[in-house]
């Protein structure tokens, strides 16, 4: 069997995944893809979706970034956030969109430009992945 | 004999304090729960990041970041967390005796101290410690933000040069009837560098990169744990506290109880001794 075990876990939950044939991640650069025996090692994550492809089927999850590390048999991957995409609350993430587009706008808060940029990436991410 | 008045009243003094320490256990066991469990929840995320640095150190050169930095130990700074307040049984005094007791071991002049909780900077403060900085009163509204803050001053703090090492004193959330005081060095990152696997792994962006990132990460989740950890002890210790001054108080209105009627049968034996011989007198 060409599966591996991938665990994936946030500061509030942590969710097993066996026999999964298939992993997509969002690194800094551009996604990456994982299947069995890929090489060890520790990468970043970037905002963006994670696709498992688990029995033949696949579920996508929105992540607000973090960390990946590849073992010999399973992977581990260490996120700030993550949420299904048919469990999505489209109601909060529009609202984190608006809030974060008005922000960008106006610039007057004395959050810096990085932390505006990203809460609103990750507004979109969500979005877009609740579309899946 | 103590007279029957003043028997009374002290059974419904003790009442009454039963009543509190009752509720107090009530209120201590509610929000215990509510601590374990969010506690629990964020164990295997620092256990995890706690491996993957593991994992990723060997292969570092100390020299990369100030964080990793091992100097020479001329100054220490201690970070005591204990709670804002007592009735907590030994809670806060057992943990105050071991983080004193290592402090005086090293010398107090030497160590910088971080205070939390009022308990802990209380006694510090009597006794003319070094305190750098105390943070109290953020228990009831406690969040990651909150261990950011701390964690960052004390962080920098080192990275400044003004310590050279940084240790933690803190209660270990065990189980309900246990915690168990752990003293913990915070920084520099320590690490057996024989764990060196010498594998061929791959680090993207770069391992530079990646220490950077997760370093201060890895920080703040410890310095998370800990408050977590802290609560949760503080919150079992008192509930339990609680329960024993509550059944203490109950043998207690049991041996005034038998006391108080002990004092009346004694009081109405007299007064029929009286009448008997009063009576007898007259006839």
């Amino acid at each position: 069997m060409n599966s591996y075990t991938v665990e994936i876990i946030t500061p509030i939950r942590g969710i097993k995944f066996k026999d999964v044939e298939y992993l997509r991640c969002p690194g800094l650069d551009g996604s990456f893809g994982v299947m069995k025996k890929h090489r060890g090692g520790i990468f970043a994550l970037s905002i963006g979706e994670i696709k498992i492809n688990q029995n033949g089927a696949n579920e996508y999850f929105a992540t607000g970034g973090g960390f990946a590390e590849i073992l010999d048999d399973s992977v581990k991957l260490l996120v700030e956030s993550l949420e299904k995409s048919n469990e999505i609350d489209l109601a909060r993430a529009n609202k984190s969109l608006n809030r974060a587009k008005k922000r960008k706008i106006e610039r007057s808060s004395e959050l810096n430009d990085a932390r505006i940029e990203a809460s609103l990436a990750r507004a979109i991410n969500r979005l877009t992945i609740s579309k899946r | 004999m103590a007279n029957l008045k003043d028997i009374r009243d002290r059974i419904k003094s003790v009442k009454s304090i039963q009543k509190v320490t009752k509720a107090m256990k009530m209120v201590a066991a509610a929000k215990m729960r509510k601590a374990q469990e969010r506690m629990e929840q964020a164990r295997p995320y620092s256990n995890s990041l706690d491996e993957i640095i593991h994992h990723l150190l060997p292969d570092i050169d100390r020299n990369m970041l100030p964080l990793l930095e091992i100097r020479k130990v001329k100054r220490k700074a201690y970070l005591v967390v204990c709670a804002d307040r007592g009735l907590a049984g030994a809670f806060n005094s057992n943990l105050l005796k071991v983080a004193q007791r290592e402090i005086d071991a090293f010398g107090k002049d030497n160590v910088d101290l971080f205070c939390i909780g009022k308990k802990s900077r209380d006694h510090f403060t009597y006794r003319n410690y070094n305190i750098i900085e105390s943070h109290i009163d953020f228990w009831a509204e406690m969040d990651f933000d909150n261990a950011m803050m701390i964690g960052r001053s004390i962080i920098d703090h080192f990275i400044n040069g003004s310590v050279d090492e940084i240790h933690v004193v803190y209660n270990y959330f065990v189980n309900v009837a246990q915690q168990e005081i752990k003293s913990e060095i915070l920084l520099p990152l320590t690490y057996d560098s024989s764990d060196s696997k010498g594998l061929d792994r791959l680090y993207e962006p770069s391992k530079e990169a990646l220490v950077n990132t997760l370093i201060p990460r890895h920080l703040n989740v410890q310095m998370w744990k800990y408050l977590l950890e802290s609560y949760a002890s503080e919150q079992a210790a008192r509930m339990l506290s609680m329960e024993n001054a509550t059944s203490n108080a109950q043998d207690m209105i049991k041996d005034l109880t038998l006391q108080f009627n002990k004092a009346r049968q004694a009081a109405i034996t007299t007064e029929m001794l009286e009448i008997v011989g009063g009576a007898e007198a007259l006839g």
